[in-house]
């Protein structure tokens, strides 16, 4: 016989304000001490282009910008988050006209489904604004808290090293691909 | 060799060309509109009391203080939802096939760890799953079953009362020959492989959103879905309503690869539920319940046998699949879907002409199994081509040419198994291949890191990619059912086109492979084409996205609709510049007399007329541009290989996977582009399989693999640059010449990068029988080789 978690008794806690810079931006809103950035961003400030892969710290979709470093938002509280500096992925394009790494995604084919997408494509603006001459090495390896089940990461690998060319005005090598046509 | 770049111009045609994504900049802009993005007025968010146990008896569920809890709107047993709706029940038109129920919610007994007990609907997720933890339930539990042929003994305990010996189906297929042929051969082959217990695993898990308002009795859904039609038409029975009152909605969907082109119970259960409480409820999956029980898949114990000659030549192929398949049978697909297909792939690429095979679809105490990205082809696969490698190295032969000599040519085949391949590039992808590796050279390399105590492998893995499933190519894989699909394609009255189809694009970049098949037919630009799906309201029946059929039957399906419409626009064309419609050419958005570029129309302007231009219509031409059709496929196959190299340490196991090449053959491409990121990813998955990705079960049935740094996921570390070539046989049999694809890599890698392993263990004698291989298993092979 047993019971599932009997003793367990609700979380029930006050609401307070959190105010944070967001995208440039002062925002603020309501949250109670629980509450996951992720789920402050996206239900209270309704910037739902964060995503939640697995809520637990492995797949990266959740990855925010907190002073300029990669951070996962389902492994921190709104709380902590009080008077932050946070880059969302919806802070990246100006009015419309996409982020070189936005830009760099698009034509090398660095997505698929998308949900992985903007995780991705602020861990890549943390690297380059790093280091804006990574090694494949080096990308792959600042990549590798991002999890992709689409595309391999060959694309996305692709497009961080087409933002980084563009970075510096030139244009890398297409990678090989023959065709024999019937 | 050509190297091209992606289209920044107009092309003289979109097909074939690297048209970039015209659906890209919302997803990369953060604007996708995901399940969890959104959300209703009053809506409320539910939580599943999820069984602990692998296999009990339930004997009593407390629910009182989950409802008192403030914030908690409502709790439902799976007593009451059974009173509220009808189990989902599996069932396939095959006599040998028992149909396996499962209840919205479990009543009497729980059958794996993570099935649901009870649903509770609070005011927001926070509270709903703080109400989950208060319900409060008595179990009683019984013995479980974790192993397959375990459970096919006789005596075990029963999953199901109605499913005797715990299996679904025994299913047997034999040419007639075949036990001849084994007595004949110089040689007789036989290996146990087991394959791992997979999971889709896409990164946005399921959901299921629902309103109901009870001023029109019309119900929504939205669910993270691959087939909303096909979604719609099975459901609306077990919420006792008609289609006409059900709409299914399927936003934007973060993967799917198989697992969400099935009906789930919870997507009955939040529809009833919403219409009971009359007020919206959504429910978002987490990972937990994604790993524990939405869908597992692959995981079949399979005996292969394979008579041979002494030099080589394959008689004779004998198989037997005995899929673990969890505790029901998937719906609507069941439970065969790996072992059955499994099976009925065996013959490959090889001549072969005596074949028979026995499939057992068995329960057991674990989560379901359902589609995954190269369902039941993929073990299968691995099972094959893994021995194909131990008799090469047994019988002296190179692994490459012992395959070549036992495939089929390149013109159209019927394998023993009535498969109909529509001819492809078997031995010349190979050849390729070897030529894009430079095989001798690898031979050469590999002796010499030999001699230097390192271990080098390489593996090849040519594969038949039986995809696309129309209603024949279903059936051969032993699905017996109709598989079209359907599409609309309307030229609007401003001359810009709304293609609607019954498939449904969740990042396989649909709006832009189907946008470039309708603008080259109706002579536009692509930039004036929209491709509408995901929704039973705005776009036309279909069957959905899976089995890597939509370039085939949606694309089918559009140049027929399309085809219909451009006559329609050169009958108005002809008639307005005073030609022949014969004479008349459409080309990025004009219609001109062939010839007499001077002498054109925008079609716009045809546009206009074929809406509002009376009298100037040809006489007994209708008003509008418009035609729905649908297209059903006959059989058609893509063909291809992956080679892996790899390099072993044999003193930690680490497999460095230093290279992977693939050769993809999937008939006319519509857009390079978008096949190379399909078989990236594909292969990668593959490469998952292969080495890391294995959900593991004790042997009380407890899930000791429910969070993902359990499940290992590849990460960019892991999966190298995927080398992609193409040859292009085009099919013979289907519109357009388009060959589905998009499973050949998750099909093939894992016995490309398996077969490298042992090639590289070579020295030890290694037989690998099992995936994923992980580095402790690296080491074991190498110790038994060198006691």
């Amino acid at each position: 016989m047993s019971t599932v978690s009997e003793n367990l008794q609700p979380v029930v806690e006050d609401e307070i304000t959190i105010e944070v810079t967001i995208n440039g931006s002062p925002r603020s809103g309501r949250a109670e001490p629980r509450l996951l950035l992720a789920d402050f961003l996206r239900q209270q400030l309704g910037l739902t282009g964060t995503h939640l892969g697995c809520e637990h710290g492995v797949c990266g979709a959740c990855t925010v910008l907190i002073d300029g470093e990669p951070v996962r938002s389902c492994l921190m509280f709104a709380i902590q988050a009080r008077g932050a500096d946070i880059t969302t992925v919806e802070g990246l394009d100006d009015d419309g006209e996409l982020h070189p790494v936005q830009q760099a995604f698009h034509a090398k084919h660095g997505l698929q489904c998308g949900f992985c997408t903007p995780g991705m494509v602020l861990t890549c603006k943390a690297l380059l604004d790093h280091n804006p001459t990574p090694s494949e090495p080096e990308i792959r390896d600042f990549l590798s808290g991002n999890i992709c089940r689409c595309t391999g990461y060959v694309g996305i690998v692709e497009s961080v090293k087409e933002a980084a060319a563009a970075g510096r005005g030139v244009s890398p090598a297409a990678p090989a691909s023959t065709t024999t046509e019937r | 060799m050509t190297v091209t770049e992606p289209l920044t111009v107009r092309p003289p045609q979109y097909v074939g060309a690297r048209v970039l994504r015209v659906e890209d900049n919302k997803y990369l802009m953060g604007r996708g509109r995901y399940l969890d993005d959104l959300a209703l007025p009053g809506m409320l968010q539910a939580a599943f009391v999820r069984s602990p146990h692998a296999h009990a008896r339930i004997a009593s569920i407390d629910i009182s203080a989950a409802k008192a809890l403030k914030g908690v709107v409502e709790v439902l047993t799976g007593a009451e939802l059974a009173k509220m709706g009808t189990p989902l029940v599996a069932d396939l038109q095959r006599e040998e096939v028992l149909p396996v129920g499962k209840e919205l919610l479990a009543t009497d007994k729980v059958r794996h760890v993570g099935e649901a007990v009870a649903i509770v609907i609070a005011e927001s997720r926070y509270l709903a799953e703080d109400g989950a933890q208060l319900v409060s339930v008595e179990y009683e539990p019984l013995p479980a079953l974790v192993d397959p042929e375990q459970a096919l003994s006789h005596g075990a305990v029963l999953l199901h009362d109605d499913v005797p010996g715990n299996n679904v189906a025994h299913i047997e297929f034999d040419s007639g020959g075949v036990e001849e042929a084994f007595a004949k051969a110089d040689r007789v082959f036989t290996k146990r492989f087991h394959a791992g217990r997979q999971h889709a695993a896409p990164l946005e898990t399921r959901g299921v959103m629902a309103d109901y308002n009870p001023g029109t009795g019309h119900l929504t859904i939205w669910s993270s879905t691959q087939l909303p039609h096909f979604l719609r038409t099975l459901i609306a029975p077990h919420l006792q309503m008609s289609e006409r009152h059900l709409t299914v909605i399927a936003p934007d969907v973060g993967g799917g690869f198989g697992l969400k082109c099935h009906v789930f119970v919870e997507e009955a259960i939040i529809p009833l539920v919403a219409k009971r409480l009359r007020r919206p409820v959504k429910w978002v999956e987490d990972r937990v319940e994604n790993l524990a029980a939405s869908g597992h898949a692959k995981e079949i114990v399979m005996d292969i046998d394979i008579a041979v000659t002494n030099d080589g030549r394959f008689l004779a192929f004998r198989g037997r699949y005995i899929g673990d398949c969890g505790a029901y049978s998937g719906y609507p697909w069941t439970a065969l879907i790996d072992p059955l297909a499994a099976a009925n792939l065996l013959p490959s690429l090889y001549d072969v002409r005596e074949m028979s095979f026995q499939v057992d679809a068995v329960l057991t105490n674990k989560c379901q199994t359902t589609a995954y990205r190269g369902p039941g082809m993929a073990p299968g696969h691995l099972a094959r081509e893994t021995l194909i490698d131990d008799i090469a190295h047994e019988l002296g032969m190179d692994p490459v040419e012992l395959r070549i000599k036992n495939c089929i040519g390149p013109e159209p085949y019927v394998t023993v198994n009535n498969m109909r391949f529509d001819g492809g590039s078997y031995v010349e992808s190979i050849r390729k291949a070897q030529e894009l590796v430079d095989y001798d050279r690898f031979r050469e390399a590999q002796a010499a890191a030999r001699a230097e105590g390192r271990y080098l492998g390489i593996g090849f893995s040519p594969f038949v990619e039986a995809g696309t499933w129309g209603s024949e190519g279903a059936k051969a894989l032993g699905f017996p059912a109709e598989f079209y699909d359907t599409a609309s394609v309307t030229v609007e009255p401003d001359g810009t086109v709304t293609v609607t189809t019954g498939t449904f694009n969740h990042g396989q970049g649909h709006h832009t492979s189907l946008a470039q098949l309708a603008a080259d037919r109706l002579g536009v630009r692509i930039e004036n084409v929209r491709v509408v799906d995901g929704d039973t309201s705005k776009a036309v029946w279909g069957a959905g996205t899976y089995a890597s059929r939509s370039a085939v039957v949606a694309g089918g399906s559009i140049l027929y609709a399309a085809t219909e419409v451009r006559n329609k626009l050169l009958a108005l064309a002809g008639s307005l510049l005073e030609a022949s419609p014969d004479d008349i050419e459409l080309y990025d958005g004009q219609a001109s007399i062939k010839g007499v570029p001077e002498k054109s129309l925008p079609i716009a302007q045809l546009a206009g007329v074929g809406y509002f231009g009376g009298a100037l219509r040809p006489e007994g031409q209708e008003p509008t541009l418009s035609a729905t059709r649908y297209y059903d496929p006959p059989q058609t196959y893509s063909n291809g290989v992956v080679v892996a190299i790899v390099e072993v340490d044999a003193e930690t196991g680490r497999v460095d996977l230093q290279r992977v090449v693939a050769v993809e053959d999937c008939g006319t491409m519509l857009n390079p582009l978008i096949v190379e990121g399909q078989v990236h990813g594909a292969v990668a998955q593959g490469i998952g399989a292969a080495l890391y990705e294995s959900l593991e079960y004790d042997e009380s049935g407890q899930l000791l693999s429910g969070t993902l740094m359990d499940f290992l996921y590849p990460s960019s570390t892991e999966v190298p640059t995927i080398e992609v070539s193409h040859i292009v046989t085009p099919s013979p049999v289907t519109e357009g010449g388009m060959k589905g694809m998009a499973e050949g890599g998750t099909i093939a890698a894992p016995a490309a990068v398996i077969n490298a392993i042992a090639d590289a263990l070579t020295p030890f004698g290694a037989v690998i029988r099992h995936a994923p291989v992980r580095p402790a298993d690296v080491l074991a092979l190498i110790e038994a080789g060198r006691a």
